[in-house]
């Protein structure tokens, strides 16, 4: 084939244009750690890193719900916990009250101190974590608990049977809240009646009933620790899931975006032989001519 | 008689090779100019015309000289027309594939900071406020990640907008190509029609004709014949665009069927040009199909999340236990945007599913898992997936066209290359046949200084 002066000029400038674009790709690739910097350097590839993406912010949000959720349920533990302790001292308080022997100035002093940890438990029940009461269901912004009276004469419930949920997965949800009724039942109805019953040195069948009401409560708020131990249980199971799986995609996102650094540099070295070989070729031959070997 | 015919066969040699020098000259000294076609000047014997009684045997006519027959570029019209079709098909390739790769720029994706991530953190956002639904802050930074997720919308539409009027400016800008090539090409036609008359060929001019040629059929889908006179027809589609000394005028008027866009006519007679190849194919093609297909995904995905949010928003009770409020307003990419009154007052934002019930988040909640359920493309896909899916498939439209304009390109560089290969001038070659020309020339000197002498040698030295 016959070759024009201008012909070879452009091959030249051609391969040139090839090796120096092929050079700079891999350059960016290790420039910027990305194998996919658009769409169109790997669509399929770009559409699973995008999809990873969606998926690991959304593990991400699921944890941070996870989180919260946990921390909820951490607090109302804790409240459940000085709850038992109360009534377990009202308890002690009851049987003792309940026996003969006592005169009607010591049931008195006993009365003092059931008021004290009625009010107490009053407290706990209007536990405050993050701006929301947490006992009063969905009426969150206020006490769960009015007490009214010095003694107290009535405790009413201000709050509601809502239940709070977090989503912790696609496809699970988990409640973060116990309503106040369900945890507490009738307990300051009940306080009350027992503190009233001691002020008036009630019969020892009255104040029989002091134990069974405290038995009651105790049964009551344990269950209720039992169902918040078991939502936290099954919140670290979904949380160690959402890590794995947090992981899982991570290496998929890297495998798909990133570049393999020791790839790239082999790829990046042969196209800078490939340069200097095509610019010394083109170095050498442009400079032939016939007019060199004519006198 | 015989001696006088040596000096002139020798005369003619000389403006023989000084023609011969003359080309190899002018190749050289166009060895760079884009376009140009090497000539070449074919010598042959000189045949006498007329008769006279000449010797017979050994003293038989030796031959009468040489005569330079013919002066003609080379060219292979063949290898032109196969660069011309591969010349429109590598312009419409990358007309198309720039515009495309620039519309995939504007989407920006996949990234940690376009629409996707934008969505993203909407949806977490949501979360949030489900997590803590009396929380002013969770509030506000719904109300944020709304906005920054609207303005995405708009950002990239707008720029998508631009790029559609970008492209029609480019393609009115063909109007101007077309007509001031076919204008030229018709004064040529007549120019090469009346120097060609006398038989000999008007190179310069026809190089220059060629390349005009070349430039038209990089815009459009023209085809080309020429005529006995020499002068060349040029069709555009089924629509003549140049014959002879004259050439139609290409207008711009705005396109009926197309708002806010142009399109090319043929002034005389208000025909539509025929948009089927070259870089007005690749500029259509991008202006009327690939971009609004990618806005219309864009308006879809926009109207999409406006419904779907709306339609349970609506239901929802704020902290105010206001109703019936939208979150989103606005039905596409363009006009999507948060509810002003949302703005105005964060506690509008329904997070309850009943009033008088701040700490219910249900509908927050709901709301938030909006994003794992297949409400686009016919209940096939989430928002996520439908807006992942347009990016990839425009990834693979880019991706194709590029490869396309690879493949158009190296077929052009091919024929180009065949073309420079026949008609490029190669200076040693020049070289070479300037060097023959020189002896040629140096000999025929020589002839005439040998006949010179034998004339002397007659003349001088024989006593009459």
């Amino acid at each position: 084939m016959r070759v024009s002066d201008v012909g070879r000029r452009d091959n030249a400038l051609r391969q040139l244009e090839g090796v120096s674009q092929r050079l700079s790709k891999v350059q960016n690739q290790l420039a910027s750690g990305k194998r996919i910097e658009r769409a169109s350097d790997d669509p399929s590839g770009a559409s699973a890193a995008l999809g990873y993406r969606v998926s690991l912010a959304f593990e991400t949000q699921m944890r941070r719900n996870i989180e919260n959720a946990t921390s909820t349920l951490d607090v109302t533990d804790a409240a459940l916990g000085s709850a038992t302790e109360a009534i377990q001292r009202l308890r002690e308080l009851a049987v003792s009250a309940a026996s003969d022997t006592l005169s009607g100035d010591e049931r008195t002093a006993i009365s003092f101190e059931v008021d004290q940890l009625t009010q107490q438990l009053v407290q706990v029940a209007n536990t405050n974590f993050g701006g929301e009461y947490i006992f009063a269901g969905h009426q969150s912004r206020n006490p769960a608990y009015t007490i009214a009276g010095e003694p107290a004469t009535a405790v009413t419930y201000d709050g509601d049977l809502g239940v709070r949920a977090r989503q912790v997965s696609t496809t699970d949800s988990v409640d973060v809240n116990i309503p106040g009724s369900v945890a507490f039942g009738s307990v300051f109805s009940d306080l009350i009646t027992f503190r009233q019953s001691l002020e008036a040195n009630a019969s020892t069948g009255q104040l029989q009933q002091g134990i069974s009401a405290m038995d009651t409560a105790l049964d009551r708020i344990l269950a209720a620790r039992a169902t918040v131990g078991s939502r936290t249980a099954r919140l670290e199971a979904t949380k160690y899931q959402s890590e794995s799986t947090d992981l899982t995609l991570q290496n998929l996102q890297s495998n798909v975006e990133h570049v393999d650094i020791a790839e790239a540099i082999v790829e990046l070295n042969s196209q800078q032989n490939a340069l200097q070989a095509t610019l010394g070729a083109i170095g050498r031959s442009s400079s032939m001519t016939l007019l060199d070997f004519l006198r | 008689m015989g001696m006088s015919i040596g000096l002139n066969t020798a005369v003619l040699a000389l403006r023989a090779h000084q023609l011969a020098v003359d080309v190899a000259s002018n190749n050289i000294a166009n060895a760079q100019s884009p376009g140009y076609s090497r000539q070449r000047v074919l010598l042959r014997p000189l045949v006498l015309g007329g008769s006279y009684s000449a010797p017979t045997g050994l003293l038989a006519n030796p031959g009468a000289g040489v005569d330079a027959s013919d002066l003609h570029r080379v060219r292979d019209t063949f290898l032109d027309f196969q660069a011309r079709t591969a010349l429109g098909s590598d312009a419409q390739w990358q007309a198309s594939a720039t515009a495309l790769q620039r519309a995939e720029l504007s989407v920006g994706e996949p990234s940690d900071s376009g629409l996707a991530a934008s969505m993203t953190q909407f949806w977490s956002a949501w979360h949030d406020v489900a997590n803590t639904p009396t929380s002013p802050a969770a509030r506000s930074t719904l109300l944020n990640a709304g906005s920054a997720l609207t303005g995405k919308f708009k950002a990239i539409r707008s720029d998508l907008v631009a790029q559609r009027r970008d492209l029609d400016v480019q393609v009115t800008d063909i109007a101007r190509q077309v007509n001031d090539a076919s204008t030229e090409i018709a004064t040529l036609n007549v120019k090469i029609a009346q120097f060609e008359a006398g038989g000999a060929q008007a190179s310069d001019l026809r190089d220059r004709r060629d390349v005009l040629l070349d430039n038209l059929s990089l815009l459009g889908n023209i085809s080309y014949s020429e005529q006995a006179d020499h002068t060349v027809t040029v069709q555009w589609g089924s629509h003549t665009l140049v014959q002879a000394n004259t050439s139609e005028n290409v207008g711009v008027q705005p396109d009926p069927g197309n708002p806010g866009m142009n399109r090319l006519i043929f002034t005389s007679d208000n025909a539509v040009l025929d948009t089927s190849a070259g870089k007005l194919a690749g500029l259509t093609q991008a202006r009327d199909s690939a971009l609004p297909t990618l806005i219309g995904k864009l308006d879809t995905l926009a109207a999409g999340l406006v419904t779907n949010l709306n339609a349970l928003h609506s239901t929802g009770f704020g902290l105010d236990n206001s109703t019936g409020n939208n979150f989103l307003t606005g039905t596409d990419a363009a006009t999507i945007a948060i509810d002003p009154a949302l703005l105005a007052a964060p506690e509008k934002i329904a997070a309850a599913n009943a009033a008088n019930a701040p700490g219910d988040s249900s509908k927050a909640l709901a709301l938030a898992n909006l994003q794992l359920q297949q409400l686009m493309a016919g209940s096939s896909q989430t928002f996520d997936e439908y807006f992942a899916n347009t990016v990839t498939v425009l990834g693979a439209d880019v991706a194709q066209a590029m490869n396309n304009a690879d493949g158009a390109s190296l077929v052009m560089q091919h024929v180009e290359m065949q073309r420079q290969s026949v008609s490029g001038v190669n200076i040693d070659e020049e070289v070479t046949n300037l060097n023959l020309a020189q002896h040629a020339y140096n000999a025929s000197a020589r002839v005439i200084t040998v006949i010179d002498s034998m004339l002397d040698t007659l003349i001088n030295r024989t006593a009459v």
